[in-house]
């Protein structure tokens, strides 16, 4: 186990973390500071903790729930129009399910939509005195009682009715407009045809359809992609942020369907996926395969979450993931003690030396590319590992510690927060790889901000993953005391409210193009309460124009416990209220 | 033998083709096989296929008539709506098929096709390019075909 002891100790958070949890209102006395309205807030909706952050502005429906919609939708048509369900499920299939725009292309012309649907408005068809009628398809005469007709009166016998019927189901949803097979007549073929003429198993398809159809094409309605999913979500369209969360738990954007991508656009996922499956096979290539331990050799096979590997026993050599360097240089050099973000520097220090063959065969828009595509994809793995974890973590662990430690379910939240919070911020920063691979090498200021902001929230994420990992196999192997995991529930609360804020930021960020980089110059800039964090922070980075000056104490002083950049005249850290 | 339990409806079709044939159109069964037709269309007046007599051949597949039936060109023909394999661009034979239509009807409206190509829909990429830059040429070109290919030799 090599649980840290050169990390960041977050043990000190316990003064306030105390009044935190019991309930009350913290700060309440001296502090007008954003990061207090955060806490403050997240401790009224902690169940929801991904949910809170954003407003919900979609509805998820069950397949229940879709085809009472449905259903409430024909009823609506058939009251106001005066027709039958037949019809009114024909109507608003030609409008997108859409009623208003029923009633209107109703209202304005009636002979026009009849036309266009195929409702014809009486039966043309003259009851014959004929005791049989020829059937048009196959030609047979049959008596009146198995010959069927739509509207428009052309008698087909049942049998090739249900032939006809059953080959347009099994074409696929084009089912759902069929005409009368007389090419010129064009009356419709509804719903009680099919119900009164075909078998069990083309009905249920033909149900189906009519259910996608009520879903795919309506603007405002998606289903949810994840596989065995039958959930669709509901969007307003027009509000904000394009993220939805399913039942099933999956989230993915409204707009694109992509999995969540908050806070990079549409335009820069589709281009990073198209990249991806451009190059994959050199990636597959290069990552395939195990890393070898730098110095033992011998490969190794990531199966946990946190960049931090120790190799197996002698070896025992600590090392970074990501590049690969001793563990112990980690630190200022790479952007943060847990940190290892920056290409550039990365490359400056030849930390990629030691890989000469690679170097040698890969170009470098390939290393590059390399770069961010391994970071991107690590993240992606350790959220899988993560969500896993916080399965893992709600089915056994949470049942099992509440025995160990003699407390209630209940009282471990603060861990299920903690994985959600994982799971959420391994996804955001998943993305920001792939904004950082497209974020313009010329426009340094902003590559350096957004380097800047990226490593501070890796560097929490790193420190909470760590803690939340590793740390807590301690507690569910072994009795530790009372005391001790009041410490630890202290720490990881503290870890999780601290990364939460840093994702924030680097949200915000990235969400108004990083424009704090150009819009203001040391401007105090009056800042809603909202979001002051993001953009006092802005300020604090801003106009050094160099990241490494952060400990410099003319433009701010750095927190030591969350290495928060806080500006000159706080005299305690904005972010974790840590004193100076 | 297969054709012991043809459908009436084909059976019927048959014998209304033979005894009473549209104008220009001849089409009769193979002995061996009563789903498989031999056809003769003759070029349609006013159009460069005037004077020719293509043969097709027409095949009934087992879903038919819920199926639309196979057509080919067996004869050489400048068009731009068949290639040069033969096949048809005709959207009766694909998505518009309906089992109220009828061999007769088909094959009508090939004939048809013959008298009004559509260039916009074409299925000879060439072919249409011609017909759409140079419309008189492309006709000439017909002709000639027509002439070499479909003489009734």
């Amino acid at each position: 186990m090599d649980s840290e002891d050169d990390m960041h100790d977050a043990n000190d958070v316990d003064s306030y973390e105390e009044d935190y949890y019991s309930g009350d209102a913290m700060y309440s006395d001296d502090d007008d500071d954003a990061g207090y309205e955060f806490l403050h807030n997240d401790s009224d909706d902690s169940d929801d903790v991904l949910i809170s952050r954003q407003q919900k502005n979609f509805t998820i429906l069950k397949e229940d729930d879709i085809r009472q919609r449905q259903e409430d939708d024909i009823t609506r048509i058939c009251s106001v129009l005066s027709v039958s369900r037949d019809s009114a499920c024909m109507l608003l299939r030609r409008y997108n399910w859409n009623v208003s725009n029923v009633h209107e292309a109703w209202f304005a012309n009636e002979d026009k939509v009849r036309k266009a649907v195929g409702l014809l408005d009486k039966t043309t068809y003259k009851p014959t005195k004929a005791r049989e009628l020829p059937c048009g398809i196959c030609f047979e005469s049959y008596l009146l009682d198995k010959i069927s007709t739509a509207a428009c009166g052309h008698p087909f016998c049942n049998t090739c009715w249900t032939a006809y019927i059953s080959t347009s189901i099994n074409d696929g949803p084009g089912c759902l407009t069929l005409r009368c097979p007389i090419p010129s007549c064009g009356a419709a073929v509804g719903v009680d045809m099919v119900n009164m003429l075909t078998s069990d198993e083309d009905k249920t398809k033909y149900q189906r359809y009519l259910l996608r159809s009520y879903i795919e094409d309506n603007r405002k309605t998606k289903w949810c992609p994840a596989p065995g999913c039958d959930c669709a979500i509901e969007f307003d369209l027009g509000s904000g942020s394009y993220d939805v969360t399913c039942h099933c738990s999956y989230s993915f954007c409204w707009n694109c369907t992509e999995e969540a991508h908050r806070p990079v656009d549409c335009e820069t996922v589709s281009k990073w996926i198209m990249k991806n499956s451009a190059e994959s096979e050199n990636m597959n290539w290069i990552l395939a395969n195990s890393k070898p331990c730098p110095k033992c050799k011998r490969p190794i096979e990531k199966n946990q979450g946190c960049m931090h590997m120790t190799c197996n026993p002698p070896c025992k050599y600590e090392f970074c993931w990501l590049c690969l360097g001793q563990w112990s240089d980690h630190g200022e050099r790479t952007g943060g003690f847990y940190a290892c973000n920056r290409y550039e520097s990365a490359k400056q220090e030849g930390a990629y030396d030691e890989s000469e063959r690679r170097r040698e065969m890969a170009k470098n828009s390939l290393e590059r590319y390399t770069h961010y595509y391994e970071r991107w994809a690590t993240n992606q793995s350790s959220r899988q590992k993560a969500l896993a974890d916080l399965h893992q973590m709600q089915t056994v662990h949470l049942a099992k510690l509440s025995e160990k430690q003699c407390q209630p379910e209940t009282q471990l939240k603060f861990i299920i927060e903690a994985w959600l919070q994982i799971v959420e911020c391994r996804r955001v920063l998943k993305w920001t790889y792939a904004y950082g691979y497209y974020l313009p090498e010329q426009e340094l200021a902003k590559r350096q901000f957004f380097e800047y902001l990226q490593g501070e929230a890796e560097a929490g994420l790193e420190r909470l993953h760590q803690c939340a990992e590793k740390e807590l196999n301690t507690y569910l192997n072994e009795d530790g005391s009372q005391d001790e995991f009041n410490n630890f529930r202290t720490k990881l609360a503290g870890l999780t409210s601290v990364t939460r804020n840093y994702f924030e930021n680097l949200v915000r960020a990235l969400e108004n193009g990083l424009a704090d980089v150009d819009a203001h110059g040391a401007s105090s800039k009056t800042s809603s309460s909202k979001n002051a964090a993001g953009t006092s922070k802005a300020k604090g980075t801003k106009g050094k124009g160099s990241i490494r000056g952060r400990t410099d104490d003319s433009t701010g002083w750095s927190c030591d416990q969350c290495t928060y950049m806080n500006s000159k005249n706080a005299t305690s850290c904005q972010m974790c209220h840590n004193s100076r | 033998m297969a054709n012991s339990n043809l459908p009436r409806r084909i059976i019927k079709e048959t014998q209304r083709l033979l005894s009473e044939p549209a104008p220009g159109i001849s089409a009769s069964p193979s002995e061996d096989n009563m789903r498989y037709f031999n056809v003769m269309i003759l070029g349609p007046t006013q159009s460069p296929y005037e004077g020719g007599v293509f043969k097709l051949e027409l095949f009934l597949p087992e879903e038919y008539p819920m199926a639309a039936p196979k057509v080919r060109f067996l004869t050489k023909i400048y068009h731009p709506n068949i290639d040069k394999l033969g096949r048809i661009c005709l959207d009766i034979l694909k998505d518009k098929w309906s089992p109220a239509l009828q061999i007769r009807t088909v094959l009508l409206s090939i004939q048809a096709l013959l008298s009004a190509p559509n260039p916009d829909d074409p299925l000879s990429e060439n072919i249409a390019k011609h017909w759409k830059s140079n419309e008189a040429e492309a006709v000439e070109t017909a002709k000639e075909w027509t002439r070499l290919y479909a003489s009734g030799a």
